[in-house]
C-alpha cells in the first residue's frame, strides 16, 4: 500500500461574518441582517502520496491560496478534514517575522525558529543559508540597509534550506537578479524533486507546472474541475482560458 | 491544557529570542540606548514627586520610592494591555504565513516589559539603600505578589487579544478604561486616605491597587499585605488565564480570516 502524505476530505472553507467590526457598527446592527457567507473552498477531496509533487492552478479567486493556507494549518476547516499524517509542513513564505533593525544573521535565527525549527537546527544550517544567500558582509548589517533584492534573497534562502516533510509553495518564487533567479530555480527544482518530500505548488506558470509536477489539479470557484496527468489537465485548462 | 504546555515549551526559545530582539530593536537607533529604560521611569517619578510631593504636600514616608514602586508595576501592566489589543494585527506578517500559538506573542511582549520592570525594581533597591529604608523578612512577600501581577496581566492580555481581533475600536475603549484604573490605583497617592467604604472597595475590587499597595507595604513599611485577598485575586487571575488560553485556542484559526 502506498503511503499518503496529505488526505483532504470534503474540505469547505468559508469567509463568513467573521469580520472585524466596530462597536458602533455592531450596536446599529443588533437587529441583525447580514451574515453572508462566502465559500472559498467548496467541498473538495483529494490525496497526495508521499514524495509526490502536486501542482494547483486555476484563475484568480478560485480558492487556491486559501486551500494552501488551510493545508499549512493557518486556517481551520469549516467542514471536512485535512490529515497530514503527522508530517511537518511549511508554507514557503518570504520574510516571515523579519525585524528591520536586526542583522541578517539574527533574522535567520528568528525566522527559522518561527518556522518551527529548534535553535540548534537553525544554527547548524546557518552557514549554508548565508552561503546560499551570497550577501557577503551585509549578512552582519541590519536588514533595513538591504536593497529589496537582497532582502528577498535572504528570505528565500532561509525557506529553501530549512526543509520540512511537506512543502507548500505559493507561486514559484523568482527573486533577485538574473543569476540568483537561475540559482534559486535550480535549488527549488532540486528541493522539489527530492524523493521523500511532498510538495504542493500553486502557480499560474503552466510551463513550470508541466516541468515539475507529477499531477496537476485545476480548481475553479472552489471546486476541483480536473485532477490528473499534467499534460492532459493543462491542455484542457489552456483551452478553457482562451 | 496539555497542548498549552507543549506549545509553550516548543516555542519558548522563540519567545525569548523574539523578546531579546525586540529590546535590541528598541535601543538600536537612539543615542542613549538602554539608559532610556532607567531614565524614563526616573523622570516620571521626579515629575510626580514634584507635582504631588512638593505642591500638594503628600506626606507618605519615602515618597519617591513609593511612587516608583507603583509606577514600575503600572507601566508593566499598562504596556502589556495596550499592546495586546493590537497584537494580532501588528504581527499580521507572521500570523498569516506560519502557524504560531498566539499566546507566544503575548509572552514575548510580557518579557520585554517585564525586563523593563525589573530594571525599575533594581532602581528601587538602590533607593532603599540610598534613603536607608529599613527592610526585614516581609520583603519576601514580593514574590507571591509579583507572580500574581504577571498572571493577572497574562489573563487580561489573552482575553483582550481575542477581543482586539474582532472589535476594531477596542483600543479606544481600553485607553479610557486604563486611565480610570490608573487613577483608582493610587500611583501617586495613598488609597488608604479615602473614606470607607470606598477605601476597602477599591483595595479589594481593583487588583492593581491591591497588588501595588501590598508591594509598598512589604517593601517600604515592613508590614504584611492583605493575604486573603491576594489569594483570591491569584485564583481569579488563574481562572482568567485558563479561560483566555482556552478561548484563544478555540478561535485562533479564524483570526487570520479577519485581519
Amino acid at each position: 500500500m502506498e503511503e499518503y502524505s496529505i488526505t483532504v476530505r470534503d474540505l469547505k472553507i468559508r469567509y463568513k461574518s467573521v469580520q472585524a467590526y466596530s462597536i458602533k457598527k455592531s450596536l446599529l446592527r443588533l437587529k441583525g441582517v447580514d451574515t453572508e457567507a462566502f465559500e472559498a473552498v467548496r467541498g473538495i477531496s483529494f490525496d497526495v502520496k508521499q514524495g509526490e509533487i502536486l501542482g494547483i492552478t486555476g484563475k484568480n479567486g478560485s480558492g487556491k491560496s486559501t486551500l494552501l493556507r488551510a493545508l499549512a494549518n493557518i486556517f481551520s476547516a469549516d467542514e471536512g478534514s485535512i490529515d497530514l499524517h503527522g508530517h511537518s509542513v511549511s508554507l514557503l513564505a518570504i520574510g516571515v517575522g523579519f525585524k528591520n533593525e536586526m542583522t541578517g544573521r539574527e533574522n535567520i535565527m528568528l525566522s527559522g525558529m518561527l518556522l518551527g525549527f529548534s535553535e540548534k537546527e537553525v544554527r547548524e544550517r546557518m552557514d549554508e543559508i548565508i552561503d546560499f544567500a551570497g550577501l557577503g558582509k551585509f549578512i552582519d548589517m541590519p536588514v533595513r540597509t538591504y536593497s529589496s533584492g537582497m532582502y528577498s534573497k535572504l528570505a528565500f534562502s532561509i525557506t529553501a534550506i530549512l526543509e520540512t516533510d511537506i512543502m507548500l509553495i505559493d507561486e514559484v518564487l523568482s527573486v533577485g537578479d538574473e543569476k540568483f533567479k537561475k540559482k534559486s530555480y535550480a535549488k527549488m527544482k532540486s528541493l522539489i524533486s527530492q524523493r521523500n518530500r511532498t510538495v504542493v505548488i500553486v502557480s499560474h506558470n503552466l510551463k513550470t507546472l508541466e516541468e515539475l509536477c507529477d499531477r496537476v489539479m485545476w480548481m475553479h470557484e472552489g471546486k476541483i474541475v480536473k485532477i490528473g496527468e499534467p499534460k492532459e489537465v493543462l491542455q484542457e485548462y489552456r483551452e478553457f482560458m482562451k | 491544557m496539555n497542548r498549552f504546555i507543549k506549545d509553550t515549551k516548543k516555542y519558548w526559545k522563540y519567545t525569548i529570542y523574539a523578546a531579546k530582539s525586540q529590546l535590541k530593536t528598541e535601543v538600536a537607533n537612539s543615542y542613549l540606548n538602554w539608559i532610556w529604560w532607567i531614565l524614563e521611569p526616573f523622570c516620571f517619578m521626579l515629575i510626580y514627586a514634584f507635582v504631588f510631593g512638593l505642591m500638594f504636600h503628600h506626606k507618605e514616608l519615602y515618597y519617591n520610592a513609593y511612587i516608583f514602586v507603583g509606577l514600575a508595576v503600572w507601566d508593566f501592566f499598562n504596556r502589556c494591555i495596550k499592546s495586546s489589543v493590537r497584537m494580532v494585527k501588528r504581527n499580521k506578517s507572521i500570523v498569516s504565513k506560519v502557524y504560531l500559538p498566539k499566546h507566544t506573542l503575548i509572552m514575548s511582549d510580557m518579557m520585554v516589559n517585564g525586563f523593563k520592570m525589573l530594571i525599575c525594581f533594581a532602581i528601587v533597591v538602590g533607593m532603599l539603600v540610598f534613603f536607608r529604608v529599613p527592610v526585614d523578612a516581609h520583603i519576601l512577600y514580593v514574590i507571591p505578589i509579583l507572580i500574581t501581577v504577571v498572571l493577572f496581566t497574562f489573563g487580561c492580555c489573552c482575553i483582550l487579544l481575542h477581543l482586539g481581533v474582532f472589535i476594531e475600536d477596542m483600543s479606544n475603549v481600553i485607553n479610557i478604561v486604563l486611565r480610570l484604573v490608573f487613577y483608582l490605583t493610587g500611583i501617586f497617592y495613598n488609597i488608604r486616605s479615602f473614606p470607607e467604604p470606598y477605601q476597602s472597595l477599591i483595595l479589594r475590587g481593583n487588583p492593581l491597587a491591591l497588588l501595588i499597595t501590598g508591594l509598598r507595604d512589604c517593601v517600604l513599611y515592613k508590614s504584611t499585605p492583605d493575604m486573603p485577598w491576594l489569594g483570591i485575586w491569584f485564583l481569579i487571575s488563574l481562572a482568567l488565564s485558563v479561560f483566555g488560553i482556552w478561548n484563544i485556542y478555540k478561535n485562533e484559526n479564524t483570526y487570520v480570516k479577519v485581519i
